[in-house]
């Protein structure tokens, strides 16, 4: 993130110079006008920025603040009194948080090893194959269908007589035969399968970008030192997938923390909250049970847990060291 | 991994793909009369506009559908215009700490939603904002507006400065600059970001259940969880139909436009 308030006169000269792509989400912009050069000097550009500004201004930065401020307050939409940290040590003790804790635990866990794992091989086994780009798209189709819709349909798949118990019974597994979405831990282990449904597909195709871009030299270069199958895709694809990797895991992670929309749909949290993660507690204390400022103690918590994680992580991944060190 | 063992793996993983779509495809069809608790392996009839009106009018997607393709296409309008002024005044404009300006737009994808969720749910009851159409427009749009500004704003600094310098040289003012040289040039960029905030409105439940009520204002996906919930009144077919419809723009989109999709995607992944 450096550089980016580099002074004018540099950005211009080295604007003239070749310019490498770099992977860094922030690059130095080569500022074309100069600082206080012409046209009203450096505040006429402001208003380019105020309604992008305004926007997140007062719909997503104040109500930020607002939240964090509000946890700190006994608030059930009528009345508010200031409690300090007691909804935080509230926490603590409460089971229901601590089931929540644990699901969301088993979703980044859960999705990382399925879509990511699946992503990568259905990549890798997809490649440069005649029918692969067929078999990419059929498996990206879900990501195109809403996540709503994508709960609806395993709904209606994994009730009790719903079809995938008509699967199990109908080749003689009538003990695999569940209540999938009416017990712990089935029910979030059965609202993970259906998302890696859904997100497998998003994957496979970052990491097929990614295998084409491994220049060919240096694939040819480790067959003429006799590497193949297993090796190969050992010492050879999966570091130079180091990038892509970064990205899909960074991603996955953030994304399972946010879940919300299949597991609202599916089970809406139950049955008696035990398949709540940290975004359904969040809901359910402050919008049905109106424990408002206990919620947003709970949505501060998520709030740190998804910005500290993906900080920590790029910072952890980005720098060009070697995979084996990460 | 071998040839044959390879193979059959694609080939066992398209066809777990392909079963649920399948099922949805099948039940949606049968006729709801005709359903027997249980789902349909089989094609049982091909009712599928009974099932999709009865969604369509009785449940009340009907509604929704057409508030969501407002609020999709209007914010993410909207939502890319706005970022892309603002990306335009951070890369090529002489603000004062581009950095921070930066930061403060782009923070808006970083947090969960829910982080956001009370406080609007308050400020929009002050301001009889909330269950109206107004309302979940300007939400939808300052959500929409960070992550269009960084795809946008990535674009951008590709844009060789030499056209600005030699526009300013004309004498072109800052409008002209951004409206006859970088929105032009940037069609397909400005494309991918719309692909995806319209997208990511269209799918939007949390906002949409939280600061709406009433039929006509809340969007699609918040009917079809509602449709979902009257599961043994409406029937399978009819919610499967239901999902069905709310799918088919982002579907139709999504082949449409396939390459700007994947272009966004790595765009986004970088």
């Amino acid at each position: 993130m450096t550089g980016t308030t580099t002074p004018a006169p540099a950005a211009a000269t080295a604007a003239k110079a070749p310019r490498a792509r770099r992977r860094v989400p922030v690059r130095t912009p080569h500022r074309a006008v100069r600082p206080g050069a012409r046209r009203g000097g450096p505040l006429a550009a402001l208003p380019w920025a105020l309604p992008a500004f305004a926007f997140v201004g007062v719909l997503l930065v104040y109500p930020f603040f607002r939240s964090v401020y509000g946890s700190f307050f006994e608030d059930n939409g009528f009345t508010s009194s200031y409690t300090g940290i007691d909804n935080y040590t509230r926490l603590a003790d409460d089971p229901i948080f601590g089931r929540s804790l644990l699901n969301t635990l088993m979703w980044v866990t859960g999705t990382l090893l399925l879509p990511v794992l699946l992503g990568l091989l259905i990549a890798v086994a997809t490649h440069r194959t005649r029918f692969g780009g067929v078999a990419r798209l059929v498996i990206v189709l879900p990501f195109a269908i809403s996540t709503a819709a994508t709960a609806v349909l395993w709904n209606f798949m994994l009730t009790s007589d719903g079809a995938v118990n008509q699967f199990l019974r109908s080749v003689g597994l009538d003990s695999g035969a569940q209540t999938w979405l009416l017990e712990w831990p089935q029910n979030t282990l059965a609202l993970i399968v259906a998302s890696t449904w859904q997100a497998t597909g998003i994957n496979v195709v970052l990491f097929a970008i990614g295998l084409r871009a491994i220049p060919r030299d240096t694939v040819e270069a480790a067959q003429l030192d006799g590497a193949s199958g297993w090796r190969m895709f050992w010492y050879i694809t999966l570091p130079q997938l180091r990038a892509v990797t970064v990205v899909v895991v960074g991603m996955a992670v953030v994304n399972s923390l946010k879940a919300f929309d299949m597991i609202w749909i599916l089970t809406k949290g139950g049955p008696s909250r035990s398949s709540e993660t940290l975004a359904l507690t969040m809901y359910r204390e402050a919008f049905r049970l109106f424990h408002v400022g206990y919620g947003s103690a709970i949505a501060l918590v998520l709030t740190v847990i998804v910005v500290a994680s993906s900080w920590a992580y790029l910072r952890h991944q980005m720098p060009d060291t070697g995979w084996a060190k990460a | 991994m071998g040839r044959v063992v390879r193979h059959l793996f694609v080939a066992g993983c398209v066809a777990l793909w392909l079963v649920p779509l399948y099922l949805l495809v099948v039940n949606a069809l049968t006729p709801s009369t005709a359903y027997e608790g249980r789902p349909d392996w089989t094609f049982q009839g091909f009712a599928f506009v009974d099932n999709a009106s009865t969604a369509w009018t009785e449940a009340g997607i009907g509604d929704s559908f057409q508030a969501s393709l407002l609020y999709s296409v209007v914010c993410g309008t909207v939502a890319v215009l706005v970022a892309a002024m603002a990306a335009f005044a951070v890369v090529v404009l002489p603000i004062p700490r581009p950095a921070f300006w930066f930061w403060l737009i782009y923070s808006g994808t970083l947090f969960p939603l829910q982080i956001f969720l009370a406080p609007l749910f308050g400020l929009y009851a002050d301001a009889n904002l909330y269950d109206t159409r107004l309302g979940l427009m300007l939400v939808y749009v300052a959500w929409a507006i960070p992550f269009a500004f960084f795809l946008i704003r990535n674009q951008m600094t590709t844009m060789p400065p030499e056209l600005t310098e030699a526009a300013l040289i004309d004498g072109a003012s800052f409008g002209r600059i951004f409206w006859r040289i970088h929105v032009p040039l940037m069609r397909a960029g400005l494309g991918v970001a719309f692909l995806f905030q319209f997208t990511a409105v269209w799918n939007d439940l949390l906002l949409g259940i939280t600061l709406s009520r009433s039929a006509d204002v809340q969007p699609v996906m918040a009917a079809l969880t509602t449709l979902n919930n009257a599961y043994s009144s409406a029937g399978p077919p009819v919610i499967l139909a239901g999902a069905l419809i709310v799918s088919a723009p982002t579907l139709l989109l999504f082949l449409v436009f396939r390459g700007l999709f994947l272009r966004g995607i790595t765009a986004s992944a970088r």
